[in-house]
């Protein structure tokens, strides 16, 4: 199945990593990060209903402090640790490359709201 | 063999077919074929001769509503037992406009008559981050919402595709539930279930878009947060609260009163929202306001809210 997010194969270690911890912090499920590989589904490792859901996504926005694209809030990019990694990596290198930007111009983040 | 636990909940054996079964089976074989070429009055006059099978098998619940309206509204029980009543024919009449919607020149039949308050729509637009139109179970939400979207105000919608029926029998539940949820689809596909997975991420999507979001707050579901409504303990599902919270979106009472042949809506002035960083606090917060907003709506027009007879 074709990724929604553009070039972006998987996320880094790193962020996937992170994003483990925030799932079990945000959502206060008694799991450890060691209980669920890269591979698992996060709805399947601890059953999320659609509140936790959205809980969990704000809870990343939060720690990366990036802003998800409308059409990025779908549960198929947010139950894929790998894809959710990746589109996590992109938006914050397009932060940082932003906020690089001498003359302001850049590609900047597009905060939606 | 495992031990019976004494204190578990028997399961209760529905029976094969009730007469609502039977009038749902009507109303989604030959009366939805029918609704097709008829004309909207004769529609209407099927609905009023079916009116008293209505009334009748709804007897019990409309007992028990006529109690709770008297209480509600402060009104004498003859007056209330006439608002029970008058809420079920409104109810026939919404599922009768419900056959409406589905025909294709189905927008050219809507009549609003009144749409007031649309300042405060367009101002709480202006905000920016979506807006969530804060309703309660009234007959005309469908047709109006449907209405709003012919003029470019596209409001995407949340049910529950799996309504508790207490006079449905095994027919029912398993064949024409699931029907009648696909025909609410088809005549409003602008629509979420609560039961999808990504129910929220849907609101929330259509709330960064800058979109607007109808949210009926008086639904009662679940068993996590409870406050009383209307003088009865009532549960409901926090993530209504959630939404708003984590959105930032601004809040817009809305009241849709009458039928397809007439109907009117009313914005109400952007509620304020109480700020808080938790959920818990969020919902103590806002929740009062919020139910007093829908209590009152419900006082003004209590004939027009359709949960009476739900209790």
């Amino acid at each position: 199945m074709e990724s929604l997010v553009k070039d972006a194969g998987s996320g880094s270690r790193d962020t996937m990593g992170r994003i483990r911890r925030v799932f079990i912090e945000s959502l206060h499920v008694n799991l450890r990060e060691e209980d669920f590989s890269y591979e698992t589904k996060l709805d399947e490792a601890a059953g999320m209903d659609s509140v936790a859901v959205l809980e969990f996504v704000a809870a990343i926005e939060k720690e990366f402090g990036i802003t998800f694209e409308p059409e990025m809030l779908t549960i198929k990019v947010v139950r894929d640790l790998k894809e959710l990694a990746a589109y996590v990596d992109q938006r914050t290198a397009r932060r940082s490359h932003a906020s690089a930007s001498p003359s302001g111009h850049g590609p900047a983040e597009v905060d939606p709201a | 063999m495992p031990a019976s636990n004494p204190n578990s909940t028997p399961p209760v054996t529905l029976p094969l077919v009730t007469l609502n079964d039977l009038l749902w089976l009507l109303y989604l074989y030959p009366l939805r074929l029918l609704a097709s070429v008829l004309p909207r009055w004769s529609l209407y006059a099927i609905g009023k001769l079916s009116d008293p099978i209505v009334q009748f098998d709804a007897r019990r619940s409309k007992a028990r509503a006529a109690k709770w309206i008297a209480q509600a509204c402060r009104t004498t029980p003859a007056d209330a037992r006439r608002i029970a009543s008058r809420s079920l024919t409104n109810t026939v009449i919404r599922t009768l406009d419900g056959l409406l919607l589905l025909r294709r020149s189905s927008d050219k039949m809507l009549r609003c008559r009144d749409l007031d308050g649309i300042q405060h729509l367009e101002s709480a637009i202006a905000h920016g981050k979506g807006v969530v139109l804060l309703a309660g179970h009234f007959c005309a939400n469908r047709i109006a919402l449907r209405y709003l979207a012919t003029k470019g105000y596209a409001v995407l919608s949340v049910h529950n595709r799996r309504p508790r029926n207490q006079a449905q029998g095994r027919l029912g539940k398993l064949f024409l539930q699931p029907l009648s949820a696909q025909l609410q689809e088809r005549a409003n596909p602008d629509q979420v279930s609560i039961h999808d997975p990504d129910c929220s991420l849907r609101i929330m999507r259509r709330l960064r878009a800058g979109g607007l979001v109808a949210l009926q707050i008086d639904g009662r579901r679940a068993t996590v947060v409870g406050h009383p409504f209307l003088g009865v303990p009532w549960r409901l599902r926090p993530g209504i609260f959630e939404i708003v919270r984590l959105s930032d979106c601004a809040v817009v009472p809305i009241l849709c009163l009458g039928r397809s042949s007439g109907f009117r809506i009313r914005f109400d002035p952007m509620l304020e929202i109480d700020g808080a960083s938790s959920r818990e606090t969020f919902i103590s917060a806002n929740l009062p306001r919020f139910f007093a907003v829908v209590e009152k709506q419900i006082i003004e027009y209590p004939e027009e809210w359709r949960l009476w007879n739900h209790l």
